[in-house]
């Protein structure tokens, strides 16, 4: 078990010595159980801080934003930002050590292990409780999560909250860290891509049927592209308006700029959007989920990069997010690789 | 009776192998199905997925990808890249539905006029059954 008190001990060292320039973990929201972000920079505000399965969040993206603020800062502070990261957000942040967009020395990684737990999955959550508000949330050694409500305590198997991600997580511990709080075990997961396993053995026309159904609903909001630490570029193929076209563009400028895809979110632009993501996230995604959780529309997204990091393990024997010293997945080949396909 | 459907095939030509390829099947006067729009890319290497979504949606019934053969590259290595990204874009368009016939690759030295030819027979003969790709079309 992650002991909340050690955690925030290290974090009131880490502050007082000023180590780091600030904590990013989680703190208690307004919204029942839900946690949000915290910015911690006051070591007597570490009270604040706090971590268990309803911590779903991938703290890494802020690392990105961090960067972004200190390239425009006049006299930037160069002690490293604190960030308390689970297992997966680890391996975020491994991928964004490997791509040299972040250094080793500008972070400091207070890892916590999931240990045999994982975190909640907030839509499975409240349909299990059927409208109630959990008031707690436990786990308990046999597998089975123990959640406080009005009504009192109810005891709910693991595998009926747990984020469909944590099921098949790989590593539910931190692979990365400078201190790591909680052990290293890992959770038993029998199937790795289970959650493609019933998508695969449709047909083609039924798999056309079901992504032509759920990306129609795709209203292009681009929650998915915000929130994910790997989307970082600073311009992206899918934008359009970063191109003002005043009156002092010339006609070779607008030529230039290719409009790859429209805005407007009908079917044809919506697949193109979401296959070039794929795409561009195939051996860099680690699986955190958060595009699927913050889609207001609920498309699952998770579906369509988790058969890109299965694809990669299958034809390349490529596994995301363990080592920062390996070439990326595209950037990199080997003599051997399938070429069966190719006439 | 209704017309014959008459697919349209986008290929990215490497500038360095294919290319030549498809100009000696020219200018050796061989016969050809002239379905096929050839675009010269610099590298097959170069070819990013993002050309392949975007002739899709342009209206393309079929895509091809050719480079030079593995250890011919101009650039020693663009084609190596190529065919890993390539059998991504692949997979990844067989798993949204798309028919994977639709979208191919082929290695084609300068010398292989013939076998350039052979290609888009064999490609147009495929597509000919598939019908209009409809799927990934824009409409407006």
């Amino acid at each position: 078990m992650v002991n909340l008190e050690d955690l925030k001990n290290e974090a009131h060292k880490l502050l007082k010595e000023g180590t780091v320039k600030y904590i990013i973990g989680y703190e208690r929201g307004t919204n029942g159980l839900l946690p949000i972000p915290a910015f911690i920079k006051n070591p007597e505000d570490v009270e604040r801080l706090i971590w268990d399965p309803t911590c779903v969040f991938n703290l890494t993206r802020f690392l990105v934003d961090e960067k972004r603020r200190k390239a425009s800062e006049k006299e930037p502070d160069e002690r490293p930002v604190g960030v308390i990261v689970k297992g997966c957000d680890s391996r975020a942040l491994v991928v964004l050590l490997q791509e040299k967009f972040i250094n080793r020395d500008d972070v400091y990684i207070l890892g916590v292990s999931c240990e045999e737990a994982g975190v909640l999955d907030e839509k499975k959550l409240a349909k299990t409780l059927k409208g109630k508000k959990a008031k707690n949330i436990e786990f308990t050694k046999n597998d089975n999560f123990v959640v406080m409500t009005e009504d009192g305590k109810t005891e709910i198997s693991a595998k009926e909250i747990l984020a469909e991600r944590c099921l098949e997580c790989k590593a539910n511990f931190p692979v990365i860290y400078d201190i790591l709080l909680g052990e290293k075990v890992k959770r038993k997961s029998d199937k790795p891509f289970g959650s493609l396993e019933k998508f695969e053995s449709l047909s083609k026309e039924e798999r056309w049927t079901f992504w032509k159904e759920q990306l129609d609903k795709c209203i292009r909001c681009y929650a998915c592209r915000s929130v994910c630490p790997m989307c970082y570029c600073d311009e992206c193929v899918a934008d359009t308006i970063n191109f003002a076209v005043t009156a002092d563009t010339t006609a070779e400028e607008k030529a230039q700029k290719i409009k790859w895809a429209e805005k407007s979110p009908v079917t044809s632009e919506n697949f193109v959007y979401h296959l070039v993501r794929a795409i561009h996230l195939a051996g860099r995604c680690i699986d955190c989920g958060e595009c699927e959780r913050v889609c207001p529309l609920d498309i699952p997204l998770r579906l369509l990069n988790k058969k890109l990091e299965k694809e990669a393990k299958e034809l390349f024997d490529y596994e995301v997010g363990f080592d920062p010293d390996q070439p990326s997945l595209v950037s990199s080949f080997k003599d051997e690789d399938p070429e069966d396909f190719i006439r | 009776m209704a017309e014959e459907f008459e697919p349209k095939i986008v290929a990215f030509l490497c500038k360095w192998c294919s290319s030549a390829g498809s100009d000696l099947a020219g200018v050796s006067r061989m016969e050809y199905p002239p379905n096929v729009v050839p675009i010269t890319v610099m590298c097959s290497g170069s070819v990013s997925p993002l050309y392949i979504f975007s002739a899709f949606k342009r209206g393309a019934d079929g895509v091809l990808v050719s480079g030079c053969h593995p250890g011919d590259c101009h650039y020693i290595k663009g084609n190596f890249y190529a065919r890993r990204r390539i059998a991504l874009v692949k997979k990844l368009l067989d798993y949204i539905g798309l028919e994977p016939q639709r979208f191919q690759m082929s290695w084609v030295s300068a010398a292989e006029g013939k076998k350039y030819t052979q290609i888009i027979k064999d490609f147009v003969q495929e597509l000919k059954p598939l019908g209009p790709q409809t799927k990934l079309r824009s409409n407006s």
